[in-house]
């Protein structure tokens, strides 16, 4: 029992905490740009565009169908060969990033058609051109109901960060490999400590994705 | 010259033919009622007059617009032409008044000041004045009908077209919305195109009486005419089962 806590000692806590903060840099830059990218992407798909639509389509599936391991992967070691040289955190951040605005991209274009038809045709005779139509009436309603498969997604992300180790990334999980590579005995109060960090951060993040789901009035159609 | 005109109008779902050889005239000012059995496509005929529908072939010109040419804009018809649906499709996330105000402000570029009195008479006109600022989802079904016609004359439209807009309501609201239908229908000088199955409503207030059936336009006549001395023998039939209940 005594040994268990030995780990915890303050270099040792310390050490976890930077992780985390590399941890939540990460995802908050990749989070912030996937969304906002992923959004573009997802309503362009939805638009049904010529050509540039399906091209979209066909980048997105191929994404989503791949490990983002291996995304993390090659962008680091890949790259280069194209001529492409990024350090590890912005690797990280790059993969993250095209990784995530695939998986939104399909979030926000199934968010787009689960709004009821009705809306869209009833602002269309009241007189709105499209883009007013999906800005005014569509989008807003959309974005509310994708509230929990974002906040999910935004979970996914942050676990996720957690493959980048694979390139040296200083972050939660690989800090807390170097203390227990130390000593073995460490490894599962280290397991334990960085479990309840992502737990901490992850809940809060759900906590404040329920606060934005709850009004007064569901403000979506049904 | 006609406010809206059919002539040899088709529309095709894929291989079904949803309406056939339409030749249709619908003067200023007057209040046509739509009539026939499920299926006969009325409701699709009136989509097309403000273009939630396409037709294949023949031409539909409303307001002066032959809108079957391609080059037509739908945004500046819609203008003039209004719409209220079977399901109200009242803007979920706004309020009433918000609901009333948005296409004249973002559309007509209203003053702000004026679109407000002009939402608040229109409330007033539909008896919902403390409803303002409630939303769609707070409301019954009659009162969102009248929001959704109220909606529709704040844009100051030539032509409101109705698609069975008591149809989904329980009987006891029906009367309420009908008397905001009638009142339009009589005060003013709208041009009113309504697919119903009201006959009560359609014989105060119509000029003129449209019955489809699968497809096509089986009879057409002034309203006393078509309800005393129905010509086509499918539509006797029709008004012998409706006006029995």
């Amino acid at each position: 029992m005594q040994n268990f806590f030995n780990a915890y000692t303050s270099i040792n806590l310390i050490f976890l905490l930077k992780g985390l903060w590399i941890t939540i840099e990460v995802s908050l830059i990749s989070g912030a740009l996937s969304f906002i990218i992923g959004s573009i992407l997802g309503v362009i798909r939805y638009a049904k565009f010529p050509v540039i639509s399906m091209l979209i389509g066909f980048v997105i599936d191929i994404l989503r169908n791949l490990p983002l391991l291996l995304i993390i992967f090659f962008t680091y070691f890949g790259l280069p060969n194209f001529g492409v040289r990024l350090n590890i955190m912005t690797s990280a951040i790059a993969a993250l990033t095209v990784f995530e605005a695939a998986m939104f991209a399909e979030i926000v274009r199934s968010g787009i058609v689960s709004v009821p038809r009705g809306q869209s045709e009833g602002a269309r005779a009241n007189g709105l051109t499209g883009i007013q139509t999906m800005w005014y009436i569509v989008l807003p309603q959309a974005y509310k109901r994708m509230i929990p498969p974002l906040v999910s997604q935004l979970i996914s992300l942050i676990k996720d960060t957690s493959l980048a180790t694979i390139i040296v990334l200083p972050e939660l999980t690989y800090h807390a490999q170097i203390i227990y590579g130390q000593n073995n005995s460490y490894i599962i109060p280290m397991f334990l400590a960085i479990a309840v960090m992502y737990f901490i951060v992850n809940y809060c993040l759900s906590l404040i994705g329920s606060w934005f789901g709850r009004r007064r009035h569901s403000q979506t159609a049904h | 010259m006609a406010m809206i005109e059919f002539k040899n109008v088709e529309k095709y779902y894929g291989d079904f033919h949803a309406l056939k050889n339409i030749n249709l005239e619908i003067e200023e000012g007057k209040t046509v009622v739509l009539i026939g059995p499920s299926g006969s496509g009325k409701s699709t005929l009136i989509r097309t007059i403000n273009g939630l529908e396409q037709i294949q072939a023949g031409d539909l010109t409303v307001y002066g617009e032959n809108i079957a040419k391609k080059k037509s804009d739908m945004n500046i018809l819609r203008k003039n032409v209004g719409m209220v649906f079977q399901h109200f499709n009242l803007y979920a996330n706004k309020t009433v008044l918000e609901n009333i105000m948005l296409a004249p402000r973002i559309v007509l570029k209203r003053d702000e000041k004026e679109n407000r009195e002009i939402a608040e008479k229109l409330l007033e006109m539909v008896g919902l004045s403390d409803k303002g600022n409630s939303y769609p989802d707070m409301l019954s079904g009659g009162q969102e009908q009248r929001v959704a016609i109220a909606r529709s004359l704040a844009m100051k439209p030539k032509v409101l077209l109705f698609d069975e807009p008591t149809s989904a309501l329980d009987p006891e609201m029906i009367g309420d919305v009908l008397e905001v239908m009638k009142k339009i229908a009589r005060d003013s000088d709208m041009t009113m195109v309504v697919v119903t199955h009201e006959m009560g409503f359609a014989k105060q207030v119509a000029d003129q009486v449209i019955f489809m059936a699968e497809g096509a336009i089986i009879e057409k006549s002034p309203a006393k005419e078509f309800f005393e001395n129905p010509k086509e023998e499918r539509a006797k039939q029709f008004l012998s089962q409706v006006l029995n209940h």
